[in-house]
């Protein structure tokens, strides 16, 4: 367990002023970019990640947690202005969001979406700080054969994201284990499948590969798809009444049992590795409308809807962190970036963290905390200045962000071997989201490629190749049985209500 | 339809290629231990055949390929790897400014000062920020 002074330590380490501007600039870079139409926290973090690489740890993962808790309420507002989401869980925004502008209220809809964010953001973050480190304590009980069933638990939670092809969907995971095995294999040390190039004796670089198929892939498809009119349109009125331009505290606090709905509902699916932010928004939404008085207001305006989305979407930041701090497994897309970017700091993330690295992970919720007032400072501050340069063209701000992925990587590689890596899986993730094949699930794969491989090798010298001796490891057994529940929940019957809602929303929309 | 079973196909032939040339070629044989090196990517290269012709003969999702886009992404694509093949010979300093300029123009931009702005300001920037301010390298 972790000592008080250990705990005192890393929240003193986050509340030093160097860390404190880390997280400024972090929050304001992540709410720039997100605000950008089009882009989100994902490309803001895969293009800030190797930037990071000449910090030290602390200051370097408390700005990526700022450029992704600011990139997540920037992501609001070219939904609310332009009805344009950078990130599909803006989507869910943009409903009541966009209506509210068009009624002349942007300010106010762009304000509830700030409060709202930061609420439910702070209430993950409080569960994650007091949840992460007993679970770690469970995780570090585990043996060689625990972890090959725990690393198959995770590729188990594929089946959340598998879309509307489980063909495709195994595919993309077989094809990102398949370049897991690239480098030294683990049993015998003998390189494979680097075609003579040395500097793939490590594997594939995971910075240049993530980069490459969630940034550069984006960003040529972005770049083709630039018209003739260049400039995104966002306007906001000059004449607003005072009344619009705020959110009054009576309005919030009517708004307190939706935030803390959206807030519970973002918290325990964040914390389930796989669902994501946007399902989270959407049945926060869904349930606010359900529940209203008045649920015909929703879709017009009603600045609840609002409300329930951003709680919920924020809400999913900080517990996506607990299976990544608690048991070493991405709970999403930011969190495998998060992963990338610890390793480049040399940390592993997983049940070890807090044991080795206590101070530092108390200084990441320090930090986290931090990150979240700022967000609301910077936020009100600076509402209207993003508006105003988010109207940059996409010309630039595209060849800006593809230079800016070829520096990062080189600078994180130490060379251009891993910026030739980044353009070809660039181009991978080009072809494969255009064929319809999830790169979340091939990143996935291919993030926890190399480990299943080990524990695979480890347990199969325990049993002594016999699996039914698996019997003898009850923990291991129910993971093993949890696995097959997630892939059935995530895969089959998770979707299937998921349509239904759908269908019962598209037939009676009002 | 179409291309989903085409790309089912050439998932079959890249696990058949794989199975047959690439991996006996550029694995090293090991005759102990309960895993080799090959294990697991002849596991992956049997289920890429198996999967391949499930996808050719019971193809399912969503695709989005455009043609005209395809050809704007490979032209962004073949520009971005010249630049590189550039930035390694002469450097950052001098195939940034060109780069940036031939992809603002590409895409239509003819402002004079956004295109300034791409061509002088942002590698500047860059440059001083990773070289002077981070104490990091530029190729």
């Amino acid at each position: 367990m972790v000592d008080v002074t250990t705990i005192l330590a890393g929240l003193g380490d986050a509340l030093s002023l160097t860390n404190l501007l880390f997280v400024i600039g972090g929050v304001a870079l992540g709410q720039f970019i997100g605000a950008l139409p089009g882009t989100g926290p994902v490309m803001a973090m895969a293009v800030a990640i190797p930037f990071t690489f000449v910090l030290d740890p602390l200051a370097a993962i408390s700005f990526l947690v700022g450029v992704n808790k600011g990139g997540l309420f920037g992501g609001a507002i070219p939904a609310i202005l332009i009805n344009t989401p950078g990130t599909p869980d803006a989507a869910a925004t943009a409903l009541d969001g966009h209506p509210l502008a068009k009624k002349g209220k942007p300010v106010k809809a762009m304000k509830m979406a700030l409060f709202s964010s930061v609420t439910g953001d702070t209430f993950s973050d409080i569960v994650l700080i007091t949840l992460s480190a007993p679970l770690a304590i469970i995780a570090l009980q585990m043996g060689p054969v625990e972890i090959f069933a725990l690393m198959i638990f995770a590729f188990s939670i594929i089946a959340g994201l598998i879309g509307d092809s489980i063909t495709k969907a195994l595919i993309a995971a077989v094809l990102g284990l398949f370049c897991a095995m690239v480098g030294l294999d683990p049993e015998h040390g003998t390189p494979r499948l680097y075609f003579g190039y040395f500097e793939l004796f490590d594997g594939l670089p995971l910075t240049a590969v993530a980069i490459g198929m969630l940034a550069v892939a984006e960003i040529f498809r972005r770049l083709a798809n630039i018209g003739k009119s260049i400039l995104p349109t966002i306007e906001i009125p000059d004449t607003q009444d005072a009344w619009d331009k705020r959110v009054s505290l009576a309005e919030y606090w009517a708004c307190r049992y939706v935030m803390a709905r959206g807030a519970i509902i973002g918290t325990v699916l964040g914390a389930i590795p796989g669902i994501g932010s946007t399902a989270a928004a959407f049945m926060s939404y869904a349930s606010t409308k359900q529940t209203s008085k008045d649920p015909d207001s929703f879709g017009k305006g009603n600045i609840q809807g609002v409300a329930a989305t951003e709680a919920a979407n924020s809400a999913v930041v900080g517990a996506n962190l607990i299976p990544l701090l608690a048991i070493g497994i991405p709970g999403s897309i930011t969190a495998a970036l998060l992963i990338s970017a610890f390793k480049i700091h040399g940390i592993q993330p997983g049940p070890l963290l807090f044991e080795q690295q206590g101070r530092l992970i108390y200084g990441l919720f320090g930090a986290m905390l931090m990150a979240n007032l700022m967000n609301l400072l910077i936020g009100q501050a600076s509402l209207r200045l993003w508006a105003r340069i988010i109207s940059a063209p996409e010309s630039l701000v595209f060849s800006a962000a593809l230079v800016l992925c070829i520096t990062g990587v080189y600078a994180s590689t130490g060379g251009m071997f891993g910026v030739a890596v980044m353009l070809v899986f660039a181009i991978l993730g080009y072809v494969m989201t255009s064929f319809g094949y999830s790169v979340v699930i091939f990143i996935i794969a291919f993030f926890l490629g190399n480990k299943l491989e080990l524990s695979l090798s480890q347990t199969l010298v325990i049993l002594n190749g016999d699996p039914l001796a698996i019997i003898n490891f009850p923990v291991a057994l129910a993971l093993l049985l949890l696995s097959i529940f997630s892939i059935v929940w995530l895969g089959y019957l998770a979707p299937r209500r998921a349509r239904k809602r759908a269908d019962a929303y598209n037939n009676n929309p009002e | 339809m179409l291309l989903n079973r085409l790309s089912g196909a050439f998932v079959v032939t890249l696990g058949l290629l794989l199975y047959f040339m690439i991996i006996p070629m550029h694995t090293e044989v090991v005759d102990y231990g309960w895993m080799r090196p090959q294990s697991i990517p002849n596991a992956c290269a049997i289920l890429f055949v198996f999967l391949g012709i499930v996808q050719v003969l019971f193809p399912t999702g969503a695709t989005s390929v455009g043609f005209f886009e395809l050809l704007r992404v490979s032209l962004f694509a073949i520009v971005t790897m010249a630049a590189l093949w550039a930035m390694a010979r002469y450097g950052f300093l001098a195939i940034t400014p060109i780069f940036v300029g031939a992809l603002m123009l590409l895409v239509g931009e003819r402002r004079i000062g956004w295109l300034l702005g791409g061509v002088v300001v942002l590698p500047l920037t860059i440059w001083l920020t990773v070289v002077l301010l981070l104490d990091r390298t530029l190729p």
